[in-house]
């Protein structure tokens, strides 16, 4: 039972990662593989204030989001001028700087030490060191991220980004500033995937640089596509499908010592026999 | 392993120079020079092989940089485990790496083509290659370092230029130079080439002018992997391999095609060593440690300013 809550805690992590993302790959169409990035700027800017200062888990939350929007602002800005193949090659590119931080401000981040012992948040005498209520607090982020991204792609703001995913040129000549919608969609994906992070550093209480590297975005990448882009409710499929492939994998009789590239393979042949066959996902609304 | 290794030293290296104030930098500087050159060399094996495959096909192949693992470890394998002669190993080796970009080509990409996916399917179904392979490679060899040399700290050293140069350096050196000679000659020497080069302008009217594009284009994975094979066998024998170490390799090889200029051969190698000294000269001023981030900075202010690279107008 313990065992099954852990999963789900994961899964909610993940899906929030899935969903926000989700925001940038599927309904604005740019190949966004740098989200991975936001997620250890919101986890580590959370475990070096519950560490280092008296500031509560929910503070401390609100300023990881507020450093993933600073963060993610000037990524943007650079990265809303490429377009295709090149915006890809440039959110690797932020990625991997974004990790050597991480990996060499060692007096901030501890480098590749990581950093141990971030508490779990206490809110209203409810204490989240019980995994079940910290559960039950990350399905309501979950719900919260799922609700808010909801909104957003179905406002006039979303069918703006959905036209910039059409026709990029097309709704400039309309009038509509496209690096701004751009932009500002990176942004709010971004501040979502701290969330993801904060969350993930207190349920831990443990991160290092590793978790946070080009591969884990990729692996986000692989959610929203296996689940379906520009569909919410795909990327939390794709979300529970990838967090239980491993425990299918068990189940299935592979030894746990090569779990971890088992899980690999499968999700890479899952990628290629996706393009190949079904590349809109399993019930997406747009094709790459 | 290696890199923390020599960038620990490099740290002592230059503090040691500032206590005692009176060696400065250009004592090193015959080194760094010679650091960055090999570098270059390295990457100009990636890009070349990368540039070709980009330049006919326009997707960026993200499933690249494994065939340099997959080079690697077949002569680990046939070298180390079997006992085979090593030159054997690395033809063997060499081989393999670009029949495994051919199947790639010939299983994924080129049904993808007929079905004209976009340039992001392809790309996205070569991350999901990549990740497969570089998977498997970790199941049947572990993830763990492994050296190729055998002869770790005993190779003879030469002093170029007053740096200081492995024999395994050397031959880097050499492969690239050769590589690039010998591409250069079959792309524009050759009937062969001619046909590549029709299919980098535009593969419809290539077609239509009667050449067997597909066929061609799958030799130009053959050739094109194969380099990469070669570029991770010689990175095993100077440094070492690990199962991930295409990654690194192929956004080396990548980013010097781009500020070279992207499926341009001669922007390739430019690239490559511009992204050498750059890199090389960056850590001069700060640890060893960023030169990923280093590099990527490069490519993104390429990306700003210059999209195109160096030699495209």
């Amino acid at each position: 039972m313990e065992y099954l809550i852990h999963l789900a805690i994961l899964f909610a992590i993940y899906a929030i990662l899935g969903v926000s993302l989700n925001l940038v790959v599927g309904y604005t169409g740019l190949l966004s593989v740098t989200h991975a990035a936001f997620y250890g700027v919101g986890a580590y800017t959370t475990a070096i204030f519950l560490t280092k200062s008296g500031v509560g888990f929910f503070s401390s939350l609100i300023l990881g989001i507020a450093m993933a929007v600073a963060v993610s602002f000037l990524i943007g800005v650079v990265l809303s001028k490429f377009k295709g193949d090149y915006y890809a090659l440039g959110t690797f590119g932020f990625n991997t700087i974004i990790f050597a931080v991480f990996l060499n401000w060692q007096n901030l981040t501890m480098g590749p030490l990581g950093i141990p012992g971030i508490s779990k948040p206490e809110l209203f005498g409810i204490n989240f060191t019980n995994n079940f209520n910290f559960l039950v607090l990350a399905l309501i982020f979950l719900v919260l991220i799922y609700f808010a991204s909801r909104f957003v792609v179905n406002s006039s703001f979303g069918r703006a980004l959905k036209a910039i995913r059409e026709d990029e040129t097309v709704i400039a000549v309309f009038g509509y500033n496209t690096l701004y919608f751009k932009l500002v969609i990176f942004v709010i994906s971004a501040a979502m995937a701290a969330v993801a992070g904060s969350l993930f550093a207190s349920y831990i209480t443990f991160i290092d640089p590793s978790g946070f590297q080009v591969t884990e975005s990729m692996f986000i990448l692989a959610i929203i596509i296996l689940g379906g882009l520009a569909n919410l409710r795909g990327s939390i499929l794709g979300a529970l499908f990838l967090i239980l492939l491993p425990e299918i994998l068990r189940f299935v009789g592979f030894p746990s010592d090569i779990e971890a590239q088992m899980r690999q393979v499968v999700y890479g042949i899952i990628l290629i026999l996706l393009m190949l066959y079904r590349p809109q996902g399993l019930i997406g609304e747009y094709k790459l | 392993m290696r890199n923390k290794i020599a960038s620990f030293c490099e740290a002592i290296l230059l503090r040691k120079h500032n206590e005692t104030g009176k060696i400065n930098k250009m004592d090193i500087l015959p080194q760094f020079i010679l650091n960055s050159i090999i570098a270059g060399a390295v990457y100009t094996l990636v890009a070349l092989g990368f540039n070709l495959i980009y330049g006919a096909t326009k997707f960026f192949n993200l499933a690249h940089g494994v065939m340099s693992a997959i080079g690697g470890y077949t002569v680990f394998y046939f070298a180390k485990t079997l006992g085979l002669d090593v030159y054997v190993a690395i033809i063997i080796g060499v081989v393999l790496a670009g029949l495994v970009g051919f199947g790639l080509d010939k299983l994924i990409y080129l049904p993808l083509r007929r079905r004209k996916a976009s340039n992001m399917v392809l790309l996205v179904a070569s991350l999901g290659a990549m990740t497969a392979l570089q998977a498997v490679i970790a199941i049947l060899f572990s993830s763990q370092f492994k050296i190729l040399s055998q002869n770790v700290g005993t190779q003879k050293l030469s002093t170029i230029l007053g740096g200081v140069i492995t024999q395994t350096q050397l031959v880097i050196l050499l492969s690239a130079a050769l590589v690039t000679a010998g591409l250069v000659a079959l792309l524009y020497k050759t009937q062969f080439g001619k046909a590549v080069r029709a299919i980098s302008d535009d593969e419809e009217v290539a077609r239509i002018i009667g050449i067997n594009t597909n066929k061609i284009i799958g030799y130009v994975f053959f050739i094109g992997s194969a380099i990469a094979g070669l570029a991770g066998i010689l990175v095993g024998f100077d440094v070492g391999i690990e199962p991930t170490m295409g990654l690194g390799l192929l956004f080396k090889g990548v980013i010097a095609s781009i500020i070279g200029g992207v499926g341009n051969i001669y922007g390739g190698v430019l690239g490559a060593f511009l992204l050498g000294f750059v890199e090389n000269f960056g850590i001069l001023k700060i640890s060893g440690e960023w030169k990923d981030a280093i590099a990527f900075a490069l490519l993104i202010t390429f990306l700003i300013f210059r999209p195109r690279g160096i030699m495209n107008k």
